[in-house]
């Protein structure tokens, strides 16, 4: 008879909160290395391709980067809520959002491009803060499950933007789904190593947010609230203004990820431009959840195996979904650790059984 | 005029059956507290397993089978993770089905280049030549594959399951207050687990319905967001099966129609009055990309309409859907 004693951990010992991220990723690879094996390929070969060569190749770490810039914002999309309690799986939605409002901007407003960019990221953040705004209303105002609000307006923004690249807002001179090309003066300039301006905005943001969880009142309780929703109403704090909060803010950073990516990097707005980067936020923001800190890294990690993806996608013909799997493999690990982090597993062999003990008495 | 309604709700029929499978089979796990948004991996999963045997055996109904068993596979791991490892359902859902839609492209990228014959359209024996004669619904509802009869037919079943059965009951009981079924001798996990691999197990049917009736062919990212629609569906069904029939035809009507909607016309005739104010509005409203967001909107509508009516008291929701249970110990 084997039996399961479970018992809730009253403290997480630290190297346990340290090895888990790394040991889930390593897990995750190694089973990425079975379905490497699967179609022939030498794991080892591939993820050298995939890690080594990219990092080691100013090529990749520019891409890495660039890619970086959209994964960050969209992560930090996701993270602010689950300070708050909150999940916000339309990160996706808030970042076509903002992109379509920033392009919209780019391509219809003659300004010089100190004004004109600015104004470009002002529209994305509000659309994308907008489109956040009504789950968040909608949870604090009738307590309706800001879950499923915000995963389906990102399939409404998703068919609102394949309407508009096939409809107003489609290029004049073709017929291709998508929209004409930013002017100079839309596009966001070269800032250092090869990355565009958007990284700035990226890095800004990580610190803006750091210090709003940390350092402020603000942030304070908004943590409280998470932890603790009936406490904090006790204590006098506003749940409605801090979930609107929260939301207002992460739904306008993931539209300020759409405008980059745009504005940065592919010119133009086109039908299903990005690669879920708003889905891949939820991963990265649980890997980094304990601070914003945690989700640049998080953020730069999946960075890296989307470019590394593609490349060992191209050397050895292997589909790049394998990104994919990874990512999914990552956080079901992690989702498992979690549990032996909340609570300590004794498995106890009874020789004898309970029914022979059973038997005796 | 009539050949394009009957075309419409031929349509509407086969759209419709995917949604009846996933959205049953969503519907008994939720009822059961058990939140999955797996599923459009699930249905990935079951569309390529399916299709690969039945390109290799030549059969449809093992291809059937298999894609059941392909959802109820992803099902495990969902059910292992937040029913086991109480973790975050939420999570475990969407990763889930990234997952699945990573493995089917990975493994599925050999396949594309395939087609089978799909499921036959039949009628039903005796009296099925008799009703395909019904005018315009006839043959929408009664030359249809065996799958889309299946369907049907899972309703009622799943009706009666849920509030006639034994089982049903207490797997209703398990997604409203886990404890006190506990305390009745219900076993919560094991019933949970049930919910969860039956819902896996329509969800692959749902996929396999797709690659083997409907297309007779592997696309990756096939279900094209289905999935998702089921998920909607259940919650603007308020988690009641015959709602979820009506609501299944009701979305797959809107998905048929806005294929269609090109070829007519439902502009006004230029000389009429106020029509140059009213066509742009009727182009943008039939719109096929616009008409794309009405399942989402509308079930964001009825969601938020059933919550804020009830204020949270008789909301059809069950109770504990998104909690893990866990036992008291002493």
């Amino acid at each position: 008879m084997v039996g399961i004693d479970l018992t809730a951990r009253e403290n997480v010992p630290r190297w346990l909160n340290y090895a888990t991220p790394v040991v889930t990723i390593l897990l995750a690879l190694a089973c990425g290395a079975v379905a490497l094996l699967a179609l022939g390929v030498s794991p080892l070969a591939a993820y050298w391709t995939m890690f080594g060569d990219t990092l080691l190749s100013t090529f990749g770490r520019t891409q890495t980067l660039i890619k970086a810039v959209p994964l960050i914002l969209a992560g930090l999309a996701v993270y602010l809520p689950l300070r708050a309690g909150l999940f916000n799986i339309g990160a996706e939605g808030q970042l076509v959002f903002g992109a379509i409002a920033g392009t919209w901007i780019g391509l219809n407003v003659e300004l010089p491009s100190v004004l004109l960019l600015p104004l470009m990221f002002v529209a994305a953040g509000t659309a994308g803060a907008f489109l956040a705004g009504i789950p968040a209303w909608l949870r604090a105002k009738w307590d309706v499950n800001e879950i499923i609000t915000s995963l389906l307006l990102t399939f409404v923004a998703l068919q609102l933007q394949s309407y508009l690249v096939r409809g107003p807002m489609q290029d004049p001179t073709g017929n291709f789904p998508h929209t004409a090309q930013l002017s100079a003066a839309a596009t966001i300039p070269e800032a250092l190593l090869g990355v565009h301006a958007g990284l700035i905005v990226a890095v800004v943001a990580v610190a803006v947010t750091y210090v709003l969880v940390r350092k402020t009142g603000l942030g304070f309780e908004i943590t409280f609230v998470g932890a603790n929703d009936a406490a904090a109403r006790q204590a006098g704090m506003s749940r409605f203004k801090i979930y609107l909060l929260v939301f207002v803010i992460g739904g306008a950073f993931a539209g300020l990820a759409g405008i980059s990516e745009i504005a940065g990097l592919q010119g133009r707005l086109r039908a299903g431009f990005e690669p879920g980067y708003g889905f891949t936020a939820i991963p990265i923001a649980l890997l980094g959840r304990n601070s914003a800190i945690n989700v640049m890294l998080a953020g730069l990690f999946f960075a890296l195996l989307f470019v590394g993806g593609s490349s060992m996608s191209v050397a050895y013909g292997v589909p790049a979904a394998l990104v994919e799997i990874l990512q999914a493999l990552i956080i079901l690990f992690l989702i498992t650790a979690e549990f032996f982090k909340r609570y300590h597993v004794d498995i106890e062999f009874d020789r004898a059984g309970d029914a022979a003990t059973g038997g005796e008495a | 005029m009539v050949t394009f309604a009957a075309g419409l709700l031929d349509a509407t029929v086969q759209a419709a059956t995917v949604l009846i499978l996933a959205g049953l089979g969503e519907l008994i796990t939720e009822r059961a507290g058990v939140l999955n948004l797996g599923v459009e991996g699930m249905m990935l999963a079951g569309a390529l397993g399916g299709f690969i045997v039945t390109v290799l055996t030549g059969s449809h109904w093992l291809g059937f089978g298999v894609g059941i068993l392909c959802g109820m596979a992803l099902a495990l791991v969902h059910a292992f993770l937040c029913i086991t490892l109480k973790s975050d359902q939420v999570i475990s859902g969407v990763m889930i089905t990234l997952l699945g839609g990573g493995l089917t492209t990975y493994f599925g990228s050999a396949w594309v280049e395939e087609s089978i014959d799909g499921f036959p359209e039949v009628t039903l024996p005796l009296i099925g030549e008799y009703l395909v004669e019904i005018p315009l619904i006839g043959e929408a509802f009664f030359r249809s594959t065996a799958t889309d009869y299946l369907a049907l037919l899972l309703v009622p079943l799943g009706w009666f399951f849920l509030t006639r059965t034994n089982l049903g009951l207490e797997l209703v009981s398990i997604g409203e207050d886990p404890e006190t079924a506990d305390t009745m001798g219900v076993s919560v996990f094991r019933l949970r687990y049930l919910a969860v691999l039956i819902g896996g197990g329509f969800a692959g049917a749902a996929g396999a319905h797709l690659s083997l009736a409907f297309s007779g062919l592997w696309v990756p990212g096939m279900t094209a967001g289905r999935g998702w629609i089921a998920v909607a569906l259940v919650i603007f069904a308020q988690w009641r099966p015959s709602r979820l029939l009506i609501g299944a035809y009701l979305f797959g009507l809107l998905d048929a129609f806005r294929l269609r909607s090109q070829s007519l016309s439902l502009s006004l005739e230029p000389g009429t009055p106020l029509a140059s104010v009213f066509n742009p509005v009727i182009d943008f409203l039939t719109n096929p990309q616009i008409m794309g967001t009405y399942p989402y909107l509308a079930t964001i509508i009825v969601l938020t309409y059933a919550v804020a009516r009830t204020k949270g008291d008789r909301l059809a929701v069950p109770d504990a859907l998104l909690e893990p249970y866990t036992r008291e110990t002493d």
